[in-house]
């Protein structure tokens, strides 16, 4: 599995009718990192990320090893949504096997994918759980069975939508726990996050986005400190240092009215 | 393994019920081309059909095989294809009361229709299938361009297949209202009937249902991704859009065959998914051929009700889906309610 290279967004625009969505940006993501994209509401981030995934029309050029990603089904590229669509009648088993349909084609599974998503149902709790159908899932169940697609899916890159805002503490993190997994195998993982102190904990990298702009992007324990991260959320933010050393940002009450 | 077993038991009883259905439809059909004014033993249809009618009158013959046969594999035809499509329907819109009709392609059909039967030429009187045909497929296409995108907001072109409808509808009350002379053949085609069924009819019907139904087979498996979000279905190698619009298409070719066929059959479209999905518990598009056999069994045995019934007189067959299978869809959703599965 590659996981040197980066992908590369330059000059990069993202336009609805007269409303610039993202407005002429440019950055570099590295591979087999696990960058976090947060911002204030409006920033433009998950935008971003339905460009990186390849849906979303853009002017400018967006590559990934190379590649330009707009439409391009030749990446592999697992997609982790904030509302999925809850597909009815479907079971846990048949809705994480879709995550091996690129491979194995549709409808079909091989003996290898049976194995794999029997490992991954284990390894997301879901074992048990098979002929469950989907519609009846708790919002952690269902966040875990999103996870438990993603993984069969193998992917090099895998871009995740708030995967934690459905969540409770502790499912927060042990769904988190499960994603920094493929960190071990290669992957590259690009989500965005309200919760700083979340993303803080996980992600190497920190683009810091506002309307449509990168204001900052870097190391994520640069970024948390940084004066830009509080002009970002219009400085309504305070960043504290627990005993331990890990960072912790909060909203600043006093200034909410 | 459990898991390999469960899905190997899964897997076979998906085609226990698609034999089962199959078998079903090959009952009814010999049961409606046995029963009638003349009654025929189902025996002798058996062996009429496979080739071998001993012992059976020429007019028997000519019954069966001129006059009940062409009806029976019409309905089967047609409730293939609203049953089908209806399904299809469900899917792509992520809504369990979509109907073949939806998006415009009755009302268009209807329009089509009536612009035949009330022409003064007769010639064009005659064109009545091929009027109704492009007056569905132009509703569904106006409904269409009138939403804007394709399919950019599945609600916008439900909207605008109701907006199109309703606008067809008035055309052809009006055009009624001019020609009331006309109005019963008007009425009798709306409430849809197989009385025209003919080998000639069923040859042509039979090649656009049978293309539709073959593209809809094909791509069944993959309409799984159109129930995620376009993100997600894009990132299991799907274009949403390019399905989409391969789906409502083959969906609404069926449609306008079958409407032309034999005028406006509602219904099936809606009862037949539902049923099958009620008892396989899986979901509908995985089912699709299973659903096309119920749909035609269902319609032959309509039908068959509809001639029969009130014999000689006959009952439009529209009558007999919607008095057999209103109270069927209700006892189902209460079933499905039950077992909470909706």
């Amino acid at each position: 599995m590659m996981t040197s290279g980066a992908i590369s967004v330059t000059d990069l625009t993202v336009r609805y009718g007269d409303k610039t969505i993202l407005d002429d940006i440019s950055t570099e993501i590295p591979h087999g990192q696990w960058t976090c994209l947060i911002g204030p509401n409006g920033a433009g981030k998950t935008t971003f990320l339905n460009v990186l995934l390849g849906i979303t029309p853009y002017s400018g050029s967006l590559q990934d090893r190379g590649i330009e990603v707009f439409r391009n089904h030749r990446r592999n590229i697992a997609f982790v949504p904030q509302s999925p669509a809850i597909p009815q009648g479907m079971t846990v088993s048949e809705y994480v096997t879709l995550g091996r349909a690129k491979r194995d084609g549709w409808g079909k599974e091989s003996q290898k994918s049976r194995q794999i998503i029997h490992d991954i149902l284990i390894q997301t709790s879901l074992y048990g759980m098979q002929k469950s159908f989907v519609s009846q899932l708790s919002g952690g169940e269902m966040q875990r069975a999103l996870i438990a697609r993603a993984l069969a899916q193998e992917p090099d890159l895998i871009l995740l939508d708030e995967p934690t805002s459905a969540l409770d503490l502790h499912h927060q993190i042990s769904v988190l726990n499960k994603i920094e997994l493929l960190k071990e195998r290669g992957v590259t993982i690009i989500s965005t996050m309200h919760d700083i102190t979340l993303a803080a904990m996980y992600a190497e990298r920190i683009v810091v986005m506002q309307k449509g702009k990168i204001l900052l992007s870097g190391r994520a324990d640069q970024v948390i400190h940084s004066s830009e991260l509080r002009s970002a959320f219009d400085n309504r933010i305070d960043v504290y240092t627990l005993d331990s050393g890990r960072p912790v940002i909060v909203a600043s009450k006093d200034d909410i009215r | 393994m459990k898991d390999t077993s469960s899905v190997v038991i899964a897997r076979i009883w998906n085609w226990r019920i698609t034999a089962i259905c199959g078998l079903l439809l090959a009952i009814v059909a010999i049961a409606a081309v046995s029963f009638g004014p003349i009654h025929i033993g189902f025996v002798q249809v058996f062996k009429t059909l496979v080739g071998f009618p001993d012992g059976l009158s020429n007019q028997s013959q000519t019954v069966i095989m001129q006059l009940r046969l062409p009806r029976v594999v019409l309905g089967a035809l047609v409730g293939a294809a609203l049953a089908t499509s209806g399904a299809v329907y469900q899917t792509v819109f992520h809504n369990p009361l979509a109907d073949p009709y939806l998006l415009g392609a009755a009302s268009g059909a209807g329009l089509g229709a009536t612009i035949a039967l009330t022409s003064t030429h007769h010639n064009v009187v005659a064109l009545l299938p091929l009027f109704a045909f492009l007056g569905g497929i132009l509703a569904v296409l106006t409904s269409f361009f009138v939403s804007g995108k394709f399919f950019a907001e599945p609600n916008t072109l439900l909207l605008s297949g109701i907006a199109v409808g309703s606008f067809a509808t008035a055309i052809q009350t009006y055009l009624q209202q001019r020609h009331t002379a006309q109005l019963r053949p008007v009425y009798s085609w709306i409430l849809g009937d197989l009385t025209a069924a003919s080998w000639n009819v069923v040859a042509w019907s039979s090649i656009y249902i049978a293309i539709a139904l073959i593209i809809l087979f094909t791509v069944a498996k993959q309409l799984d991704g159109l129930m995620l979000t376009d993100g997600e279905a894009f990132s299991l190698g799907i274009n949403p859009n390019r399905l989409r619009i391969l789906a409502v298409g083959a969906a609404t070719l069926a449609t306008a065959t079958a409407v032309s066929a034999s005028g406006l059959i509602g219904f099936v479209g809606i009862v037949v998914p539902h049923l099958v999905r009620g008892v396989t518990r899986r979901v509908t598009n995985r089912s699709l051929v299973s659903i096309a056999l119920v749909g035609a069994a269902f319609l032959v045995l309509a039908d068959l009700g509809a001639r029969t019934l009130l014999s000689p007189a006959e009952l439009p067959i529209g009558v007999i889906t919607a008095f057999v299978g209103a109270p069927f869809f209700l006892f189902v959703l209460r079933n499905r309610r039950k077992a909470n599965i909706s």
